[in-house]
């Protein structure tokens, strides 16, 4: 714990140079020692991925550093040229990527992955390739027979493992992880983040670890680096970190985090359900949190939605496998005013189910009535009469809002289709709507385009948009997955008044316990198909009976757990 | 004082109007080395046709000079076997081919991204109707089925042309349309938009189309390009009405009155050439439309 391996003195990186640029990481000093497992968290556009490449020595124009100098091993790697970066490549510096999983050729086995590097470097004698590259890939817990096999016959999960493993073969000194896990699914990624701990003890190289997740770098690393808009504000132990946090950055961050088994469960912005339930108190009710919508009078027209034995098979992938039963003898109710949740990992029919209620799919079998409307047997003409009363918010602000269109497009169409407003009328209204969703000043938002809404802004366009009908029930498919930690409390708590104070019933799609923890008050846990588990959504979370059940929370990265 | 910027928020920009999205177009396409000369080429094209009665020497059938004549001062370019200036009756024939070109190339763009947009937004019976109808002109060989139509045609000038060219070149373009059509069509917005209760003639063609102007305007481009050479061929054959004057017609009496044999090789080659660059010039454009749709061919300027 001695030898230093990475020493970085004031580095700034810019992106572009001269008037234009902009100052992605800036004065930034930390030193690695050999050995360490280290954390570096921040949220979108910290800057902590353009630090991760200046490091692997991966920077690419518009990105350039500025200032400063990443000492490896006594070098200066930005200083490097092209062929002593892929020189000190091995036994050097290597880098994981969120998307490493997609950058395996796909016409090319892993086994040739394998040896295209020890051709490159020349480190492995060649009699020893095949068995060299089967003891790596066993590092990282997969069997010797992938070699063989080419990446589109893996899962997800196991291309990353095989990236890891491609990264390993160089016998690193420093291994940068670049947000690992992030694009795998909750079950698979909670066991490619425990192969990398186990490999990092096993293998004793240094291991920096990027992510926005606090939890899980906290859950993996010794120490851990917090990063907010370019500058390291905290640099300690997990411990500290956890115990006694300095920055108030910090402080907010791990205020995002609660452990979905609790007792009482307590966000900003949102006081414990069960406390409020016994009071009849609403979210809004709290002096500390003011309401985001104004109450008004319950409709009394609302419908419930009724499902019934809903089966969706879907036909096989590819020929010789089995057809998918994406959803398999679902029922529910969702009664007017209610919220549901719906849980499970990736893969489960969730989001299947969403499509088929808002019949953007036909059930095979199986019914879904709204009210007396036959939601099965809608034909595309029929569709308005659905779409008035039953709306959907979608998991991806990025791609749920047309680039080209700006927000008052977006939102005076639905206004223009399901209301008989007109002109300056539908302008008002959708002034209004902006207003509902906290964007203000209004007439300014109503003027931009898309790229120009950070996520948070965007999914309350996409929110305001599921409003302009005023519908009488809301499809939230993963509504704040794609968000910052500290923007999802402020979408969560305007989906919960508007359940609260007028009465809209929501379907809550999430893989995210701690989120439906504190949006509804049931919960259907899915697997393949299946319900496994339903009732009480704090009831099924602190005494899950399902075996499934007990897997997804476990999978939860809790900061808690460290101490 | 630089580090100031990282902190604030971005600066409101407005929303680009439709004039500030041509200029930025226009910047792109001309950012492009090759698509520079090949806009510069065009342009010199087309100043010659606007401007042919002024530039031109002489009219593009005035005879009566002496036949056959080689390259003179008078005659820059020689005369034909019926005594008209060459040079004369390269700069009016610009007119027909760039006209040709226009038309015949938003024509056939037009039929393509209807077509296109359409098939690549329906599903079921009617998408394999359209199917079936595309891989027909598709798999028919090209300049067989110009022949054909043309004959059939016969004795309709330029129009009967155009639409030659507009039938046999619309095929592929509603291809490319409709498969990128279907790739967006699965995208977030689209279904979005069907929540917003749009009629699906709205969702394809201000949701999914503007999405892909410059697959677009590239598809005008490359139709053009065709629509030239097909018809410089069709008259070159003898199809089309052999009293205009064209480059392709210049070809056809060039070749009746056997040029090459009598050493008259700037009658074939003059024209040819012209051809050649025009349709050059349009692919070259071509190169720089691809920056549009794909940020990563221009330099790093944005993020």
């Amino acid at each position: 714990m001695t030898e230093t391996v990475l020493e970085v003195t004031d580095l700034d990186v810019d992106y572009n140079t001269g008037e234009d640029a902009t100052h992605a990481v800036r004065h930034v000093s930390f030193t690695l020692e050999q050995g360490e497992f280290v954390g570096l968290v921040g949220e979108s556009g910290s800057g902590k991925s353009t630090l991760g490449f200046a490091i692997a020595g991966l920077s690419k124009p518009p990105a350039v550093v500025t200032r400063g100098r990443i000492l490896f091993d006594g070098r200066d790697i930005a200083s490097m040229s092209r062929e002593e970066l892929r020189e000190q490549r091995h036994g050097g510096v290597a880098m994981v990527l969120q998307s490493g999983m997609n950058a395996l050729n796909p016409v090319r086995s892993i086994r040739n992955h394998f040896r295209d590097i020890f051709e490159a470097h020349g480190h492995v004698d060649k009699r020893h390739w095949d068995a060299r590259a089967a003891e790596i890939v066993g590092k990282v817990e997969l069997p010797p027979q992938v070699l063989d096999r080419y990446p589109g016959e893996l899962s997800g999960g196991m291309r990353q493992r095989v990236s890891i493993a491609l990264a390993l073969s160089l016998e690193p000194q420093l291994m940068v992880f670049d947000e690992p896990t992030t694009a795998l699914d909750v079950l698979v990624q909670h066991a490619v983040m425990n192969t990398i701990i186990e490999l990092q003890k096993r293998e004793n190289f240094t291991a920096l670890l990027i992510s926005h997740d606090l939890g899980i770098v906290l859950e993996s690393a010794q120490r851990v680096l917090v990063m907010h808009e370019g500058e390291i504000v905290e640099d300690a132990t997990a411990r500290q970190i956890l115990k006694k946090p300095k920055d108030d950055y910090t402080k907010m961050l791990l205020s995002h985090y609660a452990d979905p088994r609790g007792e009482v469960v307590e966000l900003p912005g949102f006081e414990d359900r069960a406390a409020r339930a016994k009071t009849g108190a609403k979210r809004a009710d709290a002096a500390a949190h003011p309401p985001t919508v104004s109450p008004r009078e319950r409709r009394t027209d609302q419908k419930a939605i009724v499902v019934e034995d809903l089966v969706k098979v879907y036909p096989p992938p590819r020929r010789g496998e089995r057809e998918v039963r994406a959803v398999d003898g679902v029922s529910f109710t969702l009664e007017p005013g209610a919220s549901l949740a719906l849980v499970g990992a990736s893969g489960s029919g969730k989001s299947t189910i969403a499509k088929l209620i808002t019949a953007v799919e036909k059930p095979t079998s199986g019914s879904v009535k709204f009210g007396d409307l036959d939601v099965g047997k809608l034909r595309r003409g029929q569709f308005r009469s659905l779409h008035r009363d039953v709306q959907m918010v979608f998991q991806d602000p990025y791609s749920a809002l047309n680039p080209l269109h700006t927000v008052e497009y977006t939102l005076t169409r639905p206004v223009a289709n399901f209301t008989k407003l007109r002109g300056q009328d539908a302008r008002r209204r959708v002034l209004e709507l902006l207003d509902i969703v906290g964007l203000s000043p209004v007439e300014e938002f109503a003027a931009k385009l898309p790229h120009q809404l950070s996520g948070g802004q965007r999914q309350r366009v996409v929110i305001a948009r599921a409003l302009a009908s005023d519908p009488q029930v809301i499809i939230a498919d993963e509504p704040v997955s794609m968000l910052d930690v500290s923007l999802r409390a402020g979408v969560l708590a305007l989906l919960e008044d508007l359940r609260e104070q007028w009465g809209v019933s929501m379907l809550y799609i999430t893989h995210d316990l701690l989120s439906a923890r504190l949006v509804t008050d049931n919960i259907m846990v899915l697997n393949h198909g299946k319900v496994v588990e339903r009732g009480d959504t704090a009831e099924v979370l602190r005494h899950p009976k399902d075996e499934y059940t007990v897997k997804l929370l476990d999978a939860i990265p809790n900061p808690r757990k460290v101490a | 004082m630089t580090t100031m910027t990282a902190t604030q928020q971005p600066a409101i920009a407005k929303a680009p109007g439709p004039w500030s999205v041509f200029v930025r177009v226009s910047s792109t396409i001309w950012s492009n080395g090759k698509a520079r000369i090949g806009l510069i080429i065009l342009g010199l094209f087309v100043v010659f046709a606007i401007f042919a009665p002024l530039i031109a020497p002489y009219g593009a059938s005035q005879n009566g000079f002496d036949r056959s004549a080689d390259p003179t001062a008078a005659h820059w370019l020689g005369t034909t076997a019926a005594g008209e200036d060459v040079l004369s009756q390269l700069i009016w024939g610009s007119q027909v081919s760039i006209f040709v070109g226009l038309v015949a190339g938003v024509l056939s763009t037009i039929i393509a991204v209807l077509v296109g947009l359409s098939w690549g937004y329906a599903r079921g019976f009617g998408g394999d109707v359209v199917n079936f109808i595309v891989n027909l002109f598709l798999v028919i060989p090209g300049l067989p089925l110009m022949i054909v139509i043309a004959a059939y045609l016969s004795g309709g000038g330029i129009a009967m042309i155009i639409t030659v060219v507009v039938i046999t070149g619309w095929a592929w373009g509603a291809r490319v349309l409709r498969s990128q059509t279907q790739s967006l069509r699965s995208r977030d917005f689209v279904t979005a938009a069907v929540f917003s209760g749009e009629r699906p003639f709205r969702i394809v063609f201000r949701e999914i189309l503007p999405n892909m102007t410059s697959l677009i305007v590239g598809n005008f481009f490359g139709a053009a390009t065709s629509a030239i050479l097909a018809e410089a061929g069709l008259e070159y054959l003898g199809l089309g009405d052999s009293s205009v004057v064209s480059w392709g017609t210049m070809l056809f009496w060039a070749q009746n009155s056997n040029a090459l044999l009598t050493g008259q090789w700037s009658l074939l080659f003059a024209p040819g050439l012209c051809i050649a660059l025009l349709a050059t010039s349009l692919t070259l454009i071509n190169f720089g439309v691809d920056g549009i749709s794909n940020p990563r061919l221009r330099e790093g300027k944005q993020r």
